[in-house]
């Protein structure tokens, strides 16, 4: 570097503003997100095999959704003071698109939901048409509240709400192929020898789906860190940070290796793929990965001092 | 505001005269002096610069404040009204600047204001009003009368990191580019006499 015989001998940097709180909220909208989209696919294309996956994902957005604002008020130094979002709200900010967003849509999931599990298949199609673009918008501005804070280089790319929706739909898909898998194993006994083969391939067509949104996945994150290594210098030194730095391990180790490359060859690979276990273990893997690709981008991203 | 480099004699004062005047509790600072050393011995030289909010006019925290607690005044100090701040810190971590902070004892988000009280009473801020060698200089740069008007227009000045389009209304003259910039080392994450904090 120019001034590589330089040495700070005294500035002040304070504690981190975002602590993971923001990134486990972070991770469970991008699970509700996936799992809505997952919902109304399947309601959409109305066809008999796909009602289980339907159902299971119709109650989770929701669940997952009320989980995940409780984070955020726990990150606020005053906890009391959440109201204010709604009172005097500031159009410019996009937290303030997140906090009406926030409410919309877990209201719009639950009367989806009554929809789905009374079998009003006509409503259920109209809400579901209505709640994509809510579901993407919920996950998609929560990488806008990153990329918009442009101070952090690692944030501050056009890229983010890409990635952070394409890593939704990855988690998202993960945890319905487990939670599928679990009710194939446990809970589906009853059912005849035909439908549980149908169910079978319906799980390991889905893990086989999240294989190709992972591959996307991977082509957004190399680009992104491409752009990041030919732009400016704060740029370059994040790209570093989580390729050779401090958040290499966690970066390239536990999001790339075993959260991306991994879960594709085990989905894909010819051995183990129609193994409905390895199809499991790459939906976990895939879940721990995207974990943590969100603390790499929150904690990692404030790393870089400003001052 | 200007800070002339070449009067700075990094005393300190300013940090000490704003923790006082604005009560900043300890480990965070409103006010501080950045200092590098640069080269290899024996041709070495240190450099400075003191820091605080630049007030800025298209300043970024203001925008991205949900509620509106951070927000300009008519004569374009940044504020934060205490009383609306939820501590959601986005301001924190939308700052280029690093100059926001978490109060530990009022968990609100604070800064420094100019020292708005005491401009609002025909004062100088406490910074300025301290400094021995009258390196700060405070005041109205559209007044053409004003010390500060002069100084700008009598001098090059800088301000820190104008790429990030935020305006920054405090103006440099003699700063070091190395000392202004934030990416000075290979191993700079962890800067010696810097406070981080890893609350995870």
């Amino acid at each position: 570097m120019e001034h590589a015989d330089v040495n700070v001998v005294y500035s002040v940097q304070h504690q981190l503003p975002l602590v993971m709180y923001i990134g486990q909220y972070f991770f469970f909208t991008g699970l509700s997100a996936g799992s809505f989209v997952i919902s109304v696919i399947a309601t959409l294309l109305g066809r008999k095999e796909f009602k289980p996956i339907g159902k299971i994902t119709a109650l989770l957005a929701p669940c997952l959704l009320i989980i995940a604002p409780l984070n955020l008020i726990l990150d606020l130094e005053q906890p009391l003071r959440f109201w204010h979002l709604f009172l005097f709200y500031n159009w410019t900010s996009p937290i303030t698109y997140g906090s009406f967003l926030l409410t919309a849509y877990p209201i719009m999931g639950i009367i989806y939901a009554v929809m789905v599990y009374t079998n009003r298949q006509n409503a259920a199609k109209i809400l579901g048409i209505l709640g994509i673009p809510l579901a993407i918008s919920v996950h998609g501005y929560t990488g806008f509240i990153l990329a918009l804070a442009k101070a952090r280089a690692l944030w501050n790319t056009a890229a983010m709400p890409t990635i952070f929706l394409v890593s939704a739909m990855v988690s998202g898909i993960g945890l319905v192929v487990i939670i599928a898998a679990v009710r194939w194993k446990w809970f589906d006994k009853k059912a005849d020898k035909e439908t549980r083969e149908g169910d079978k391939k319906l799980i390991l067509q889905l893990a086989q789906f999240m294989a190709y949104v992972i591959m996307l996945d991977l082509f957004l994150i190399l680009s992104d860190i491409l752009v990041l290594l030919t732009a400016h210098s704060d740029a370059f030194e994040a790209g570093m940070l989580i390729l050779t730095g401090n958040f290499a391990p966690l970066f390239v180790g536990v999001e790339i290796i075993m959260g991306s490359i991994l879960p594709i060859i085990l989905v894909l690979g010819p051995k183990s793929r129609k193994s409905l276990s390895a199809a499991v273990v790459a939906s976990i893997l895939v879940n721990i990965g995207v974990y943590a690709m969100r603390f790499v981008m929150v904690i990692g991203g404030q790393t870089i001092p400003l001052s | 505001m200007v800070i002339d480099i070449r009067r700075c004699i990094a005393c300190h004062a300013c940090t000490v005269a704003c923790k006082a005047e604005m009560s900043v509790p300890l480990e965070v600072n409103t006010t501080w002096l950045k200092i590098v050393e640069k080269g290899t011995f024996p041709d070495v030289r240190r450099f400075w610069i003191p820091r605080l909010c630049n007030n800025c006019t298209d300043a970024i925290c203001a925008r991205n404040c949900p509620t509106q607690a951070t927000y300009k005044r008519d004569d374009g100090i940044v504020v934060v009204d205490q009383h609306r701040c939820i501590g959601c810190k986005y301001c924190i971590a939308s700052c280029p600047y690093d100059v926001r902070y978490i109060n530990p004892l009022k968990n609100i988000v604070q800064k420094c204001y100019f020292c708005s009280h005491r401009v609002d009473a025909g004062l100088v801020p406490a910074c300025v009003e301290s400094c021995p060698t009258r390196a700060m200089v405070f005041g109205d740069k559209n007044d053409s009368k004003s010390e500060v008007a002069q100084l700008l227009a009598a001098n090059a000045t800088v301000v820190i990191k104008k790429e990030m389009q935020t305006d920054p209304q405090v103006f440099y003259i003699n700063a070091d580019e190395t000392a202004m910039s934030n990416i000075e080392n290979d191993n700079h994450y962890y800067t010696e006499g810097a406070l981080i904090k890893l609350k995870i």
